[in-house]
């Protein structure tokens, strides 16, 4: 997403007042994602089953949720989940303002932007079963998500152990 | 002189509303039609007939019981219906009612009923008729707000969770929804499966009125430290503690 730089990364948490729709999350994250100095995001919120999970209903399938995609840039993402907080990583703390502008400009209720450490900086027991002992890219961990299904969200499993 | 009951103690608006709750003394804000209520939830067809468990109680001939004749059966008893449930789940951004009152609601007003409390959730089982009649009765009353409250039989998270854009409780199951004309509109029945036609419960109330209605402390709202309810507890838990509770 951008290029390294000589400055310290900072990370912050965006709390909006209300849980946001797919419409102004997209606003949002194309609003963050044109601005510069983002090094990673992550969106967090309660999940959206695209079935029932449990109950006289399970496997019902939810149709309000299918569907629901973000665009990133270029790449698309599926929604799984009601955004509720987005973690930034900007690579210096003049940035923040610039996030501050894009969240008073999409979204419709008040929010909180709070300064702190929200990436692991060392592998969790979840990324060593997903990547291996060693990750070249370091920027993904602690984004793996522990319940992720490996049919539906594994998408880098190391066969050689971190060894290729 | 005849016996008073008191409820709940306090002179604030939650104080005031835990006793109108506790009391079943309700404003009837909505009517929503038995049929639609027995939609929401789900549990038989509006006008088909109650399966039942049992013959009618006058078909029985029960044992000579004292208390058998001291106490009448509720219509459901009498009639051998099933055991059904409904269970709502009411945020906590001052939902009128919360689930200990609808508790007490349920056991100090309504007869043959078990209440459930739960910490986000709350649930009342009795006899088919009688629960469908005691769901109404919360439905159209100023227990329930429509948007801050939801009948949830399960996937009930909701309640601690912040609001939706529009002002509804987050539900996983997106079983209401509002309505282009500001209604809300059940679109699945209680455990979620998807109804047939959209059921309109009405429009929600707006934010200063739920501030009113809400048997919640906040302290953004009405503090509990504000409260004679506070001192009251005070004076029980100094007297359990002292004596065990013995208030003579």
């Amino acid at each position: 997403m951008v290029t390294k730089s000589d400055t310290e990364p900072v990370q912050i948490e965006i709390f909006p007042r209300r849980f946001l729709n797919p419409e102004t999350a997209q606003r949002l994250l194309d609003e963050i994602y044109r601005s510069e100095g983002v090094i990673r995001i992550m969106i967090q919120g309660p999940n959206l089953p695209r079935a029932i999970p449990y109950g006289p209903g399970k496997g019902i399938p939810i149709e309000e949720h299918k569907n629901l995609l973000l665009q990133l840039g270029e790449q698309a993402l599926e929604l799984r989940v009601k955004v509720g907080r987005i973690g930034l990583e900007l690579e210096s703390e003049e940035h923040i303002e610039g996030i501050r502008a894009a969240c008073e400009r999409t979204l419709p209720c008040s929010f909180n932007i709070k300064k702190r450490q929200l990436f692991h900086t060392k592998p969790t027991v979840s990324d060593y079963a997903k990547y291996g002992s060693e990750v070249d890219d370091k920027r993904i961990l602690g984004l793996v998500d522990p319940k992720a299904k490996k049919d539906r969200n594994l998408a880098m499993l190391s066969d050689s152990r971190g060894d290729s | 002189m005849a016996y008073k009951p008191q409820y709940y103690p306090g002179t604030t608006s939650v104080g005031k509303n835990r006793r109108k709750h506790m009391s079943g003394d309700l404003e009837k804000l909505r009517d929503i039609s038995d049929a639609d209520v027995v939609t929401i939830m789900g549990h038989r067809a509006p006008g088909a007939d109650y399966p039942s468990t049992h013959p009618p109680l006058a078909e029985m001939g029960e044992p000579d019981c004292p208390i058998r004749q001291i106490v009448t059966p509720t219509p459901g008893a009498a009639a051998g219906d099933r055991i059904r449930y409904s269970q709502f789940a009411d945020s906590m951004y001052n939902a009128p009612a919360i689930p200990y009152f609808r508790s007490y609601w349920g056991a100090i007003n309504c007869r043959g009923c078990d209440p459930g409390t739960l910490s986000g959730r709350q649930i009342i089982e009795a006899r088919e008729r009688d629960i469908e009649q005691y769901t109404k009765a919360q439905m159209d009353s100023e227990m329930n707000d429509v948007a801050l409250s939801s009948m949830r039989g399960c996937t009930v998270h909701g309640h601690s969770l912040r609001l939706d854009e529009d002002g509804m409780m987050f539900d996983m199951l997106a079983r209401t929804e509002m309505g282009s004309d500001g209604s809300v509109y059940y679109v699945k029945d209680q455990v979620g499966i998807p109804l047939d036609r959209k059921v309109n419960v009405g429009k929600p109330m707006s934010e200063a009125e739920v501030a009113k209605k809400t048997t919640i402390f906040r302290s953004d709202n009405i503090s509990f430290r504000g409260d004679e309810g506070l001192i009251a507890l005070h004076h029980m838990w100094e007297r359990r503690s002292k004596w065990g509770f013995r208030p003579e």
